[in-house]
């Protein structure tokens, strides 16, 4: 049971890491990634084939950062013609085609089968120590994360940010660049996302296509919508919430005289009406975005 | 406090509406019987063996899912009819993988460290057998592959068997039934996953050796709305046959366009034929042939029965033959090793392993712990059904 813990908290700090990148990009710049599934890629990936051909873990993390942050740079440019909602289709299209390219690639990315057999930092490690070592690792990630998305959003940097998500226009008009802007803040917001990707192959050590679909995009807005948008301490606990949800929904059926046959499904009515339940009820989320609190007092 | 923020609240409801849909998908299709719901609750049970299976019970393959239950859940009902398993009960724990790599490996995680199972069967979509039976050869725990035919799982290690025949066998099979009629070029049309990359390899090696060529191999993107183009290259090759693989929405569109194209006046030889057709109009695939797994050897009359009577049809899918076999083996070979270690069932696997005779047919393992034989039958399409060819 322990065990069981120890890695439902190491997966949570994982996914706050990739909420917490989706916040500075959807959350405080306004910015609708549904490519955000990219990020976690190239920093899997990067671990992937980096692991495939002997070199160190590090290394792989290092290059995941590297090319996530360039393509983040990319994706920031591609769209300084298009409205906001056309470039939320952009980016879906991004990480679609990432995803095909890491299928036909298979000489490379291992094709539709994956990689798969990747060890880790602490494979060597095995029982508890090594759970625990997982463990501290991620939180500690996760905290350094947080710290710098906490100091990006506190800063001038994050104030403009914030401008260009309620007043386009208005930020233009005072000088702000946005597409540099723009660029910038997936620039810094994709590596963190990436260094997630790394750490959550480099733990299961495997990676495949399947894991870079469009629905786990839409899982870290779920996380985003629970926690509080725009909030980084909203981020990190709607990651925490939902990976209690998913796995803690598992022990429904051993605690009630559910039938077999319907257990699944009752499983995911209940996380279903949890989430809707908890919409209906406090739709600003866990952590409202403390900014616009002091709007709506004035 | 504009557009922008207004967007994105429905924006990211409309997620979590994906997100929920996703993974519901057919899951409500669990209709067909009297359903027990006395056998609810089904944690590890104190004194009883408990193993463990992780199967896709919601998202697109949740019928199939439902149906491997089934399999698992008449087997349990006759072992522990029987005396059960070291004079305990056996207790089944059937964990959710709604059809995804890293909800198979949570569920597999709960398996092992909460319930301590002592051997877990899975899954049905290799990308996602492979990676669970990767995890559990790294935990030391007796993976059973009860659904996928991907020649990566004959990799995974010596914890791994499987009950069902992989793609190597299968190529194979198809290969001398084309060779057999005389078909010698033939044209590939599989998915572009880990399924169809399973098969082409082997059928081209197995396919060569009989005297036969590839024209060309066709590995498709799942999930378009037109496959015209992969057809052009098929028919463009003048192929004798065009062997073929495809579920779903897929295997409707395909046929229908290759109908369209006059493109079914060529042979066409389908790998798991039953699979391939039941979604497509009858006319589309009048007259295709194939192969399909042979669910009931002579052993699996008493099943076929038993299903039957439970679930008030006949069986709804190939699958469940396979994990109710498993069920029965691990069974046994827990009781032969009179213990849960790891090891010591692997090595009375290995031993019950030669002949055994199961519902799906005779299983022997191969020295990679791989099921070695598989009967297979020959079936024609004729007028909107599958039959048995002569």
């Amino acid at each position: 049971m322990l065990d069981f813990a120890l890695y439902v908290a190491t997966i949570a700090a994982v996914y706050a890491l990739f909420a917490l990148s989706l916040n500075l990009q959807a959350g405080v710049t306004g910015l609708l990634n549904f490519g955000h599934v990219a990020f976690f890629g190239v920093g899997a990936y990067s671990s992937g084939i980096v692991a495939l051909h002997g070199g160190h873990w590090l290394l792989g993390v290092l290059v995941g950062v590297v090319v996530s942050s360039l393509l983040g740079a990319v994706i920031g440019r591609l769209g300084r013609t298009l409205a906001a909602d056309y470039w939320a289709i952009v980016t879906l299209a991004v990480a679609e085609c990432l995803r095909l390219v890491v299928v036909n690639e298979g000489d490379l990315t291992g094709g539709p089968q994956g990689i798969s057999g990747i060890a880790g930092p602490f494979s060597s490690v095995s029982g508890l120590a090594g759970s625990l070592s997982w463990l501290v690792l991620c939180v500690v990630l996760a905290a350094l994360a947080y710290l710098v998305a906490e100091t990006l959003t506190g800063m001038q940097f994050g104030r403009v940010l914030r401008l260009l998500r309620e007043e386009p226009m208005l930020a233009a008009s005072l000088g702000h660049n946005i597409t540099a802007e723009k660029t910038r803040v997936l620039a810094v917001a994709a590596p963190i996302a990436a260094v997630g990707g790394s750490v959550y192959t480099l733990y299961i050590s495997y990676i495949g296509p399947n894991q870079l679909l469009p629905i786990e995009t839409f899982l870290v807005f779920t996380m985003l919508i629970i926690g509080g948008i725009g909030n980084n301490r909203g981020a990190v606990f709607g990651a925490l919430v939902i990976q209690l949800i998913y796995a803690g929904s598992r022990f429904l059926k051993d605690i009630f005289p559910i039938p077999d046959q319907s257990a699944s499904s009752v499983r995911l009515l209940i996380v279903g009406l949890v989430l809707t339940a908890f919409l209906m009820t406090r739709p600003e989320g866990l952590f409202a975005e403390k900014l616009r609190r002091i709007d709506v007092h004035q | 406090m504009l557009i922008r923020r207004r967007l994105m609240k429905p924006a990211a409801v409309l997620g979590l509406a994906v997100v929920l849909a996703a993974c519901g998908g057919t899951a409500a299709d669990t209709g067909g019987g009297g359903g027990d719901a006395a056998s609810g609750g089904s944690d590890a049970k104190a004194g009883a063996v408990n193993i463990g299976a992780v199967l896709p019970l919601t998202g697109s393959s949740a019928s199939i899912g439902e149906d491997q239950r089934r399999g698992i859940e008449l087997a349990v009902a006759k072992i522990n009819e029987d005396g059960g398993v070291m004079g305990k009960d056996l207790n089944v724990i059937v964990e959710d993988s709604a059809g995804a790599a890293n909800s198979a490996i949570d569920a597999a995680k709960k398996l092992v460290t909460v319930d301590k199972v002592a051997a877990v069967m899975g899954e049905y979509s290799s990308g996602v057998t492979v990676p669970l039976g990767q995890y559990l050869q790294q935990e030391g725990v007796i993976h059973m592959n009860v659904g996928s035919s991907s020649p990566e799982i004959a990799g995974i290690g010596d914890k791994s068997f499987s009950v069902i025949g992989l793609d190597t066998i299968a190529s194979k099979f198809a290969s001398e039934q084309l060779a057999g009629r005389g078909l010698m070029r033939a044209a590939i049309m599989v998915p572009n996953n880990s399924y169809g990359e399973g098969i082409v390899q082997p059928f081209t090696d197995a396919f060569k050796a009989a005297g036969g060529s590839v024209t060309e191999t066709v590995l498709y993107t799942e999930g378009q709305t037109s496959y015209r183009a992969e057809l052009e290259r098929i028919a463009a090759s003048k192929p004798d046959v065009v062997l073929y693989s495809a579920y779903g929405q897929d295997s409707s569109v395909i046929n229908q366009q290759a109908f369209e194209g006059g493109m079914q006046k060529t042979p066409w030889f389908g790998i798991y034929l039953t699979m391939c057709t039941v979604d497509s109009a009858p006319a589309t695939v009048q007259n295709q042939i194939g192969m399909d797994v042979n669910y009931v050897g002579p052993e699996g009359q008493d099943y076929q029965k038993a299903y039957e009577a439970k679930y008030g049809e006949g069986f709804a899918s190939t699958f469940s033959g396979y994990t109710y076999d498993a069920t029965m083996m691990l069974a046994k070979a827990i009781d032969d090793a009179g213990s849960t270690d790891a090891d010591k069932i692997a090595a009375a696997l290995k031993k019950l392993g030669s002949g055994y005779a199961g519902a799906t047919g005779d299983i022997t393992f191969d020295d990679q712990n791989q099921r070695s034989e598989q009967p297979y039958l020959v079936l024609k399409y004729t007028d909107g059904k599958v039959v048995e060819e002569g």
